[in-house]
């Protein structure tokens, strides 16, 4: 693990260029360039801005901004889980050919995103002034919150981008169940909708789910977040980082040939 | 032999391939077909004992198909033995295959800074060497244009001279002498007689016997998976074209 670390140090310029290349080769050629990352998830808010209103009959107030508090982190994670999932297998032609530590792209698309996510905290914060919303000084915990959301997503990525060169199908399955996740986090609803039935629980062992209540808490109702669940968010994301890099690093064995 | 004059040690090292006649990658392949097992190990390379000197250069021969790809991708650690170990000591750079991981729309300049990472280096390093590496390419009036504009040779120039300024104290090479045009190739193999004279470590892969024989002192010749033979280059070329050609 500590040789890891080291090989990383020293390929650190490859990483940096990587999410370089992440960040811009994406969107290359297209007209709006790198403004599609930020534009997509707004029009994502406008389509649930006009149709969730009609149907919840009295949703929260604010809601514009309720939902983009919710939307961007997990545009974040959705982009950097499907990215991620496929970047084994899309960065084929170097893999076959030159050797480096293979963490780098599983790192790279999650910082990638990473970035992408803290250019579009300024939409966030230019909707909180003009809501008239405003900021608290629990605006301190937010780091925490984006590091549990960096440490989870990483995890979960090592292990998808592995066994997505053995079960190719795997991107599939990941897709479904990002889908049903996204209904089973309080993203476009508030997460007392659940409160006192049985799927109260949903929410409670969702780690998504406190990692975007804490987001709302910190930005949208101005109270501290829930600390105790926000640490054991923090515990679970370094186990599956810890897993995930194990996986990672015995399935890597095989990568030149197998993708 | 002490230990700190080797370069790259291949102990009892055998590599054996998965092949399969239909290959399942899907979920429902795998599932249907769980019980067909249309699979064989084939045996690459089978106990290959190697050790390479620091500061020598050596070529491996071979007809196609006799695993001497194979080993030099195991070298970089690309892939791994099945069995046995391989050790090597030292800054290692491949060139396999040129220009891997340019990104066409990128200019000439920012895929030397990519390329060259790939390599490891850090951006302080790769600053110290870019004028080289652009004055060694002849690309100076195309350095700030996007790769896909250029030609084939011209990729391949600038590929070859970011591998072969990379200061690596071992170099692996696979078939890739014949760059370019007649003035560039001789270029190339005048650089890499200086990387010999300068004390690295290269092996080369190659099916041009007479540049092998010019520039490296060491041949070995791999059949079928195991090493024929193993000593000075013109002896083991002259038996080589003897019994191959």
């Amino acid at each position: 693990m500590i040789s890891m670390f080291k090989n990383l140090y020293q390929y650190r310029e490859l990483l940096k260029s990587n999410v370089k290349k992440e960040i811009r080769g994406k969107y290359k050629g297209s007209f709006l360039g790198i403004l599609w990352s930020f534009v997509n998830p707004l029009l994502q808010v406008l389509v649930y801005a006009i149709v969730f209103p009609i149907i919840l009959k009295s949703p929260e107030p604010n809601y514009v901004v309720f939902l983009i508090i919710g939307i961007l982190p997990w545009t974040w994670f959705t982009t950097s889980l499907s990215q991620g999932t496929f970047t084994i297998l899309g960065n084929a032609g170097i893999i076959k050919k030159v050797y480096f530590p293979r963490e780098i792209l599983p790192i790279s698309v999650v910082t990638s995103g990473l970035i992408n996510f803290l250019i579009s905290c300024l939409i966030i914060f230019a909707f909180l002034i003009f809501s008239g919303i405003g900021f608290s000084g629990y605006l301190i915990y937010l780091p925490l919150v984006i590091l549990a959301q960096y440490i989870i997503t990483l995890g979960i990525v090592f292990i998808t981008s592995a066994i997505n060169v053995y079960i190719r199908d795997a991107e599939y399955i990941i897709n479904f169940i990002v889908n049903m996740l996204f209904y089973a986090t309080p993203i476009l609803y508030s997460p007392d909708v659940f409160a006192g039935t049985k799927f109260s629980a949903i929410i409670k062992f969702n780690p998504l789910a406190t990692i975007i209540n804490s987001y709302r808490d910190i930005l949208y109702h101005q109270t501290l977040p829930d600390l105790k669940m926000l640490a054991l968010v923090l515990i679970t994301g370094l186990v599956i980082l810890l897993i995930g890099i194990q996986v990672f690093r015995k399935l890597e064995r095989r990568f030149a040939e197998e993708v | 032999m002490a230990k700190q004059d080797i370069a790259i040690d291949v102990e009892n090292m055998t590599k054996a391939f998965k092949v399969f006649y239909d290959k399942p990658s899907t979920l429902k392949e795998r599932l249907v077909f769980w019980n067909k097992k249309k699979s064989e190990s084939r045996k690459v390379l089978d106990s290959i004992n190697l050790k390479i000197k620091k500061g020598e250069t050596v070529a491996l021969i071979g007809t196609n198909g006799s695993g001497k790809s194979t080993l030099l991708k195991l070298m970089t650690k690309i892939i791994y033995p099945t069995k046995g170990k391989i050790t090597t000591h030292g800054k290692l750079t491949s060139l396999l295959e040129l220009g891997a991981g340019f990104h066409p729309d990128f200019t000439g300049r920012e895929n030397i800074y990519f390329n060259a990472s790939i390599f490891g280096l850090t951006r302080k390093e790769i600053d110290r060497r870019i004028d080289d590496i652009i004055a060694f390419s002849e690309l100076e009036d195309f350095i700030d244009s996007p790769v896909r504009t250029y030609s084939s040779g011209m990729y391949m120039r600038l590929a070859f001279s970011v591998a072969i300024n990379v200061d690596a104290e071992i170099l692996l090479i696979d078939e890739i002498l014949a760059v370019g045009d007649q003035h560039f190739q001789d270029k190339c193999f005048a650089k890499l007689q200086e990387l010999k004279d300068s004390d690295k470590t290269i092996v080369i892969v190659s099916h041009a016997l007479e540049s092998i024989k010019q520039l490296c002192n060491r041949a070995i010749w791999i059949y079928d998976g195991k090493v024929n033979m193993d000593g000075n280059v013109d002896e083991v070329v002259e038996q080589y074209i003897k019994v191959c050609g």
